[in-house]
């Protein structure tokens, strides 16, 4: 067999195709998460702005990353960039260690780390706090290349050294950590050298170890931004929470490991290339393995996705586009909740005991579609503003699937400024974006949010500090002088999305309060503490909803009372007739009630389903009740039980 | 050297260029500039006060002039050299007149306005640049600056020492008379304690004792005598739902005490449970502490905090002073120097001017922390007939807050959320023999738009004669090498 003819075939296109195929996937399937990481970063055409990010050593290379990382406000722009990026690192791996062909994949280690380290990162994207994370490692694997080759192509003992010195000093200023591994990796790559004179080998490594200790130590003093134990992290990613920076970093590191492992073995490899089939089953295997380690780091989780969906459609004020994704995302999953029900119930009728009943039911407990709470609280959002919510909140999918994440990234810091400005609670959304940036940085999204806020109170002078920033930006620019026109006149402000729509909702006397991080609750403790005495009729909308959401009967009524008095209505919308009907019945308050005739008969057909269809334990019959009865307060009031919230 | 001087070539040609207007129409008004620098009075060693134009127009020109000098500056950036800017300050009047050319071509001149110069101020000054928030931190430094130039330094950051899960805070940085061989600032969490430099030597303590509420917070150190005056804080913040306040602060608790630097030891001043003492101000010969306090009454425990939330409107500081005799440590009784209550008003942050003779606090409407009041302003005392009078030369309709005399006693620096009610700035003003301030000048900085850049808030400005000595780096390996040392607690002696 012609093994020579088929690699070249087969394997000389090989990361090409693959560059096309993951630029495909970022751009259809995480064009929203790519946009949630240029939302949650800022590159901004300003001096103060450039002078903070070069105040850390690789401060540059930061710089550089956040440049970049704003072109993914157009996913498929972003995505490409990043993908040639990798390709180019790619192909700079292979030609700097002098990679023979036949070993050409090894060099799809480290680039397949530092996909890993992007697209693994999931919920962590929001507590980042470098705001260069997705571009920054891959520049500085890139830039850390750069001086193996020069390096080998100085003669002398002495030039080397100062070459080095030179770059090791420049380039932690410039690159941080990154510099380091340049710096070691040109060192060993000459000591194996047969052309290496043996006497001079221990100087120079020497000098090269000497050089990552020193330097840090002797710049720090021109520093005052970080600890000097730090010195040897400086420009690597970092996060807020200490439990993902160390994971997360990882595969940086081992990608930035890959580069002394490869000037290690480079001659080794250049020696003894492969050939024949062993060419072919190396190839083959390491391609195999570079696809499956993506694939399987890769973070997949449908309810993340679907929040950063919604998350965006509600930044763009588009609610039907963001009930749309709810209902898509129910809608996806019914075949393979059908599906694991099936399986589910075969596995019960073998099942001897309640225990191993309970056990299988816990063990399919995942397999189902349930919401996380952001999503409930976008597509009520979403329905509030449509004023769709009474009659549609309740026809949907509820629940609080907690989010598949090494720790639960609180609701503020997700999606809690949404929620506040939104339902008129601005300054609470001004607090957390004060909190954000101490937290995890300026980003455009806070910026933008902070902007709102000033907008809304007319509060002219502070909007400019937020609109001037955004004004220094590619692709907030219009966004900010359309602000700038708002900021002082009250009239054009109150016309205008989304403050048209914020203003009805602020109708509430002002309060000393705190959310002790739990956006929910604190909505929910807002809208049914009291009733405002200038309530406006969504105010009572969303007060009403949020009452039905806690099923508490005593304030259903109370808000009930409230919403008929200010809405003008011909005919209560079909969820409350049912939470109507279903307290009344469960209180025997002996209530007259204006309902509608098929909500009396389908609460008869409820119960008449309970008595015919014992429940045995609610996690159990949730499926079959809600294919039945799931679009009716009925079935959220009974199985929708202790929803959590965070 | 052929480059030098061919750029210096076409700097002078530029130089030449930039002529006054032959003919120009008139505006009847002084120009709108940033910061508002029009007819204010300067100290004789200011940097100079570089500003914006904010009027509309195709080409600026800027005229200054001092006796015999002249700067004609071009832009409506109007960045002025400091070696001429040193040479026009000698004149003791510099006239500024503003030209600016439409889009038909035609100059108009505005009406001049003028900077005053007069005494000297403190060379050097020091704040903490805080991001604005409510509960986090991340990074904050206590920052020095020339105000004779525009250089800037970092005294401590606290980035220096935090790691990833210990946060640390800096805050209430202090000198004895001004100078920077005594001082102290607050480490609070990772590595906490008061940092104190006596005479130079670092040190670092924790006041906190078995009979006294918390560490130290604001500080007074005693001008004569190795003694600080401390209060103690237990402090609450809580968010406004809607309105141009954002935040409300308040103490539940409240206390004073007297540390004693010679002994490491903690005394009580004033604790008494139903009082909420705070801020303690030295007279200059330390034989009097100023403070302010509140009587409350309400309930203890977990509901303490929120019941003093909702009745944060009936908080009234009174201003009260207690006799103390330095070289005995013994305290005379408390005394109410004004009745701030009688006037529904609430009065913290006294501070006496180094001749004795003026008292200037921060008054407002309710509360303890003025900095998150929009309706925060000044008044100030005479010490010596006992009127008092608000300051309407400093007030705006923002938040007055935290100010400091100059050692010299001529100028005082205060902070103020004037420019966006949000973000507070620093200010000047000069008070001349009658008590009357001139009107307050923003801190000059090299860009004139750096004000409006700037995320960050200044906080606790203090006058310096001179700089801080020891260096960042310094700090930084004292603080995370060393434990703070306890204090040992002593009785109140006196009354």
């Amino acid at each position: 067999m012609d093994y020579k003819g088929l690699t070249q075939r087969i394997f000389k296109p090989a990361p090409y195709v693959l560059a096309v195929v993951l630029w495909c996937i970022l751009t259809l399937k995480e064009q929203f998460f790519l946009y949630k990481v240029e939302n949650l970063s800022v590159f901004l055409f300003d001096k103060l702005f450039i002078a903070d990010s070069l105040k850390i050593p690789g401060g540059f290379l930061g710089l550089a990353g956040s440049f970049l990382t704003q072109f993914l406000h157009l996913p498929w722009l972003g995505a490409l960039i990043w993908v040639l990026l990798l390709l180019t690192a790619y192909q700079l791996t292979i030609r700097v260690f002098r990679i023979p062909e036949s070993y050409h994949p090894l060099a799809l280690i480290p680039i397949v780390l530092l996909i890993i380290g992007n697209m693994s990162l999931g919920y962590g994207v929001f507590i980042m706090r470098e705001q260069d994370h997705f571009f920054a490692p891959l520049l500085g694997y890139m830039v850390s290349l750069l001086p193996i080759t020069s390096t080998r192509r100085l003669n002398t003992l002495w030039s080397r050294i100062i070459f080095l010195t030179i770059w090791t000093a420049a380039g932690y200023i410039l690159f941080g950590t990154f510099a380091f591994t340049g710096t070691l990796a040109a060192v060993l790559s000459i000591l194996i050298q047969p052309s290496m004179k043996r006497k001079e080998r221990p100087t120079l490594f020497s000098c090269g170890i000497v050089l990552i200790i020193l330097v840090p130590l002797a710049i720090y003093s021109a520093y005052t931004s970080y600890r000097l134990a730090d010195s040897w992290v400086m420009g690597l990613p970092s996060v807020s929470d200490d439990a993902w920076t160390r994971p997360m970093r990882a595969p940086f590191q081992i990608a930035l490991l890959c580069q002394i492992l490869f000037a290690l073995t480079s001659r080794f490899l250049s020696e003894k290339p492969l050939e024949g089939i062993k060419s072919y089953v190396f190839r083959s295997a390491m391609y195999i393995i570079a696809i499956v380690a993506v694939w399987g780091f890769w973070f997949k989780d449908d309810n993340f996705h679907t929040e950063l969906a919604m998350s965006e459609a509600v930044d763009r004020f588009d609610w039907d586009r963001t009930i749309e994704i709810f209902r898509q995302a129910e809608k996806s999953h019914a075949k393979s909740d059908a599906k694991a029900y099936a399986s589910r119930s075969k596995k019960i009728e073998s099942a001897h005991s309640i225990d191993q009943i309970n056990e299988i039911v816990e063990h399919y407990k995942d397999r189902f579609f349930e919401p996380t709470r952001s999503m409930v609280l976008y597509r009520d959002l979403a329905l509030l503003k449509t004023n769709r919510a009474l009659g549609e909140a309740f026809t949907m999918k509820d629940g609080s699937r907690m989010q598949e994440s090494r720790t639960i990234i609180p609701m503020v810091w997700q999606s809690g400024k949404q929620f506040y400005l939104q339902y008129g609670l601005v300054n609470m959304c001004y607090r957390w974006c004060l909190e954000d940036v101490i937290e995890h940085n300026w980003s455009y999204s806070t910026l933008k949010y902070m902007a709102m806020h000033s907008v809304i109170m007319q509060e002219p002078e502070l909007a400019d500090k937020y609109i001037n920033k955004l004004e220094k930006t590619l692709f907030y620019r219009k966004w900010a002088r359309q602000q700038d026109e708002l900021k002082s006149d009250r009239e054009k402000m109150s016309a205008t999305e989304p403050y048209s729509s914020i203003l009805p909702y602020m109708c509430f006397e002002n309060q000393m309060s705190n959310d002790m991080m739990k956006t929910e609750a604190y909505l929910i403790n807002h809208f049914l503490d009291k009733e405002p005495d200038l309530a406006t009729p969504e105010y009572d909308r969303a007060a009403l909803l949020f009452a039905m959401h806690i099923q508490d009967i005593p304030r259903f009524w109370e808000r009930l009372f409230y919403y008929v008095n200010s809405n003008d209505i011909n005919e209560l919308p079909r969820s409350v007739q049912e939470a109507a009907l279903l307290y009344s019945t469960l209180k025997k308050d002996g209530r007259e009630l204006p309902l509608d005739e098929k909500v009396v008969k389908s609460y008869d057909e409820f119960n008449r389903y309970v008595q015919n269809h014992p429940i045995r334990s609610m996690k159990e019959s949730e499926y079959p009740y809600c294919q039945k009865f799931g679009k009716t307060f009925f079935y959220f009031y009974f199985f929708m039980r202790d929803l959590k919230t965070y | 050297m052929k480059h030098l001087i061919t750029i210096a070539a076409i700097l002078g040609i530029m130089v030449s260029c930039a002529k006054v207007p032959a003919s120009t129409g008139t505006v009847d008004a002084e120009p709108s500039i940033f910061p508002d620098y029009t007819d204010v009075v300067i100290p004789s060693n200011i940097a100079p006060l570089n500003f914006r134009i904010e009027e509309k127009a195709e080409k600026y020109i800027t005229v200054f002039t001092g006796g015999s000098q002249k700067i004609i500056v071009k832009g409506d950036k109007v960045v002025i050299p400091p070696k001429k800017w040193e040479k026009l300050k000698k004149s003791g009047l510099i006239v500024i007149q503003v030209y600016a050319m439409d889009q038909s071509g035609s100059w108009r001149s505005f009406i001049p306005f003028t900077y005053s110069v007069s005494d000297e101020i403190d060379p050097y000054i020091s704040y903490r640049i805080i991001p604005v928030a409510v509960e986090s931190y991340q990074e904050l430094s206590i920052r020095e600056r020339n105000l004779t130039s525009f250089k800037e330094d970092i005294i401590f950051s606290n980035t220096m020492v935090q790691t990833n899960e210990n946060g640390t805070c800096i805050n209430c940085h202090y000198y004895k008379n001004y100078t920077t061989d005594n001082m102290l600032f607050h480490v609070r969490q990772y590595k906490g304690g008061t940092v104190l430099v006596l005479d130079g030597k670092l040190h670092k303590v924790n006041m906190k004792t078995d009979s006294t509420l918390s560490a130290g917070v604001y500080p007074a150190w005693h001008p004569t005598h190795d003694y600080i005056a401390l209060s103690n804080n237990r402090t609450h913040q809580s968010v406004h739902s809607v309105s141009h306040d954002k935040l409300e602060v308040l103490d539940d608790i409240s206390d004073l005490i007297l540390y004693d630097i010679k002994n490491n030891a903690v005394s009580i001043i004033e604790n008494d449970s139903c009082e909420l003492e705070n801020y303690p101000a030295w007279t200059p010969d330390g034989k009097k502490l100023y403070y302010v306090s509140y009587k409350y009454e309400g309930g203890y425990g977990e509901k303490r905090k929120n019941e003093m939330f909702l009745a944060r409107k009936d908080f009234h500081f009174n201003l009260y002073s207690k006799s103390f005799d330095p070289d005995t440590r013994t305290w005379g009784p408390t005394k109410m120097e004004f009745d701030a209550a009688a006037l529904d008003s609430s009065i913290t942050w006294p501070r006496i001017s180094p001749n004795g003779k003026r008292l200037l606090a921060c008054i407002s409407t309710h509360g303890v922390f003025p900095l998150d009041q929009i309706v925060s302003d000044f008044i100030m005392f005479n010490l010596e007939d006992g009127s008092y009078r608000h300051v309407d030369e400093l007030n705006s309709p923002f938040a007055e807050s935290y100010h400091c005399w100059s050692s010299n006693g001529k100028w005082v620096m205060f902070s103020t959320r004037r420019e966006d009610g949000v973000h507070t700035r620093l200010y000047f003003s000069h008070i001349d023999g009658n008590g009357h301030f001139s009107k307050p000048f923003a801190l000059p900085q090299r860009d004139p738009d750096y004000s409006r850049e700037f995320l960050y808030a200044y906080n606790i400005p203090e006058f310096m004669k001179e700089p801080v000595h020891i260096t960042p780096r310094q700090f930084a390996s004292f603080i995370s090498s060393s434990d703070a040392t306890p204090s040992e607690y002593e009785s109140k002696r006196g009354e």
